[in-house]
């Protein structure tokens, strides 16, 4: 195990930076307090994540929190079962936009892709991704709950809408991020449209395996642990 | 005031109108949906709970039905900002909901941001209010909560105007109890109204939700729980049929 994570971080190309800048720390479970908030925003500044992901109504904390540091705030909507209606989904996404989130994870509408009404789901990403202008916007499939098809499907209703990541789960569903999705999404959508996998990332294994699977960026919570798993094994 | 139910005069009709029979699996399909109402209007239940796309469909296929259709806000996590959640309630009532399951900021409640909580709920109310004759319910999501935080959550309800409190979402590692039920009729009941979500899934569950102060219940199980009943109604006249004295 230990000499395929060196040779992965060898093919990789990866330094701690780098690895830092392909993580979301992720805040976003229903428990999370205003203290942990703060204690997330001091591991992401102190890392250097890609971004702190926060509930939408943490938005102002967090932006207060790291303004300056070059860490973005990401935030969610539609979370997690993605059943509101497209008109609130916008209104959702705008909002956050005005606070000054810079990522959305957006949860597609996966009861419509199980209904196999994609006029729906167009409207239903659409909808975010004009209200969102200017910042990313990421569509979460929802892997655990669709067939291989239904997950092509939504990958390409994604990227025909204009999004600019598709993502593989919330972390609350019944099932996380796998190699096999994050390699059939990454087929499926341009390079130009990135591949994020969240969902039971908790190891430095996990990462470099998901990563050389294709994937741009991921979420987690164990943030913390797999950047000091790497400092150990690059004798940093 | 909403008095809690005698079981000794309970009846199926009754019954049948102290459940929202629940749609709200982020698996439910349009078709799901179809079926589920169709139940509930054969059992005239209170209403159908369901997501707030689904509210416009609902109230379609339920426009001849007494059975009304309520709809869930900030669902299930409760961590959208309260702009979003009256937002949310505003088109749900638009699309023809009659009572909305909202479920309150639990984060916030954890952090002790009481007021935070309050102003939540009561952007929701507002905005019932201004409709007239909408119900609200605050789920406070009592698996995560210690019984001091329940009892502050069912005050901060009854603050903010809210008609009912609830248990539970139905998503989250824990369900209704009866423990909770009783705490929180004891808090805001008969004032408000308790309803008990999440696991009630046999009439046994059931009265004893209700027993406890619940005059609401969310199932899904809903047929299976009227078939009990009735099961239980005929049990209980052939036990009296075939006592001695009564022959």
């Amino acid at each position: 195990m230990i000499k395929d994570v060196w040779e992965s971080i060898r093919r990789e190309n990866l330094t701690l930076e780098k690895l830092a800048k392909t993580i979301d720390h992720s805040l976003v479970g229903p428990l999370v307090t205003d203290e942990q908030v703060r204690e997330g925003c001091e591991i992401g500044k102190r890392y250097l994540t890609n971004s702190v992901f926060v509930k939408p109504y943490h938005v102002p904390l967090a932006v207060k929190l790291l303004r300056g540091t070059g860490v973005k705030v990401g935030t969610v909507v539609g979370f997690p079962h993605g059943c509101s209606t497209p008109q609130t989904k916008a209104f959702e996404a705008r909002q956050a936009v005005e606070m000054g989130a810079e990522e959305l994870d957006v949860v597609s509408n996966f009861a419509a892709t199980l209904a196999g009404d994609y006029d729906l789901l167009r409207e239903d990403i659409g909808a975010v991704v004009e209200a969102s202008k200017g910042v990313i916007v990421k569509i979460i499939l929802e892997n655990c709950y669709l067939t291989r098809e239904q997950k092509i499907k939504v990958c390409q209703i994604a990227e025909e809408m204009g999004a600019d990541f598709v993502k593989t789960s919330t972390g609350f569903g019944t099932g996380g991020a796998s190699v096999e999705d994050v390699r059939l999404m990454r087929e499926t959508v341009s390079p130009k449209v990135g591949v994020k996998a969240a969902g039971g990332i908790r190891s430095l294994e996990k990462a470099l395996e998901i990563l050389e699977a294709g994937a741009n960026r991921i979420g987690a919570t164990a943030t913390i642990k797999i950047l000091e798993s790497f400092k150990e094994y690059s004798g940093k | 005031m909403i008095k809690k139910i005698d079981i000794e005069t309970l009846t199926q009709e009754k019954l049948a109108k102290t459940i929202d029979h629940s749609l709200l699996s982020p698996l439910i399909t349009d078709s799901d949906l179809k079926q589920g109402c169709e139940l509930a209007d054969k059992y005239h239940t209170a209403t159908v709970c369901v997501k707030p796309y689904h509210v416009k469909f609902a109230c379609q296929l339920l426009a001849n039905s007494e059975v009304k259709v309520s709809a869930v806000i900030g669902f299930p996590h409760g961590g959208h900002l309260s702009k979003i959640k009256a937002l949310e309630a505003e088109q749900a009532i638009l699309d023809g909901a009659k009572e909305l399951d909202m479920v309150l900021n639990i984060g916030a409640l954890k952090s002790k941001s009481f007021d935070f909580v309050r102003d939540d709920i009561k952007g929701v109310v507002d905005v019932a209010k201004r409709y007239g004759q909408i119900l609200v319910k605050v789920i406070l999501e009592n698996c995560y909560l210690t019984d001091e935080e329940k009892v502050i959550a069912c005050r901060l309800s009854e603050e903010a105007g809210a008609d009912y409190v609830k248990t539970s979402t139905g998503f989250a590692p824990g369900g209704a109890t009866v423990h909770d039920v009783e705490l929180m009729y004891e808090t805001v009941g008969p004032r408000l109204g308790v309803k008990a979500a999440g696991g009630v899934r046999s009439i046994e569950v059931a009265l004893n939700m209700i027993k406890a102060g619940a005059t609401r219940i969310g199932a899904t199980r809903t047929e299976k729980i009227i078939k009990e009943w009735v099961g239980l109604k005929k049990q209980k006249q052939d036990e009296k049929f075939i006592l001695p004295g009564e022959r």
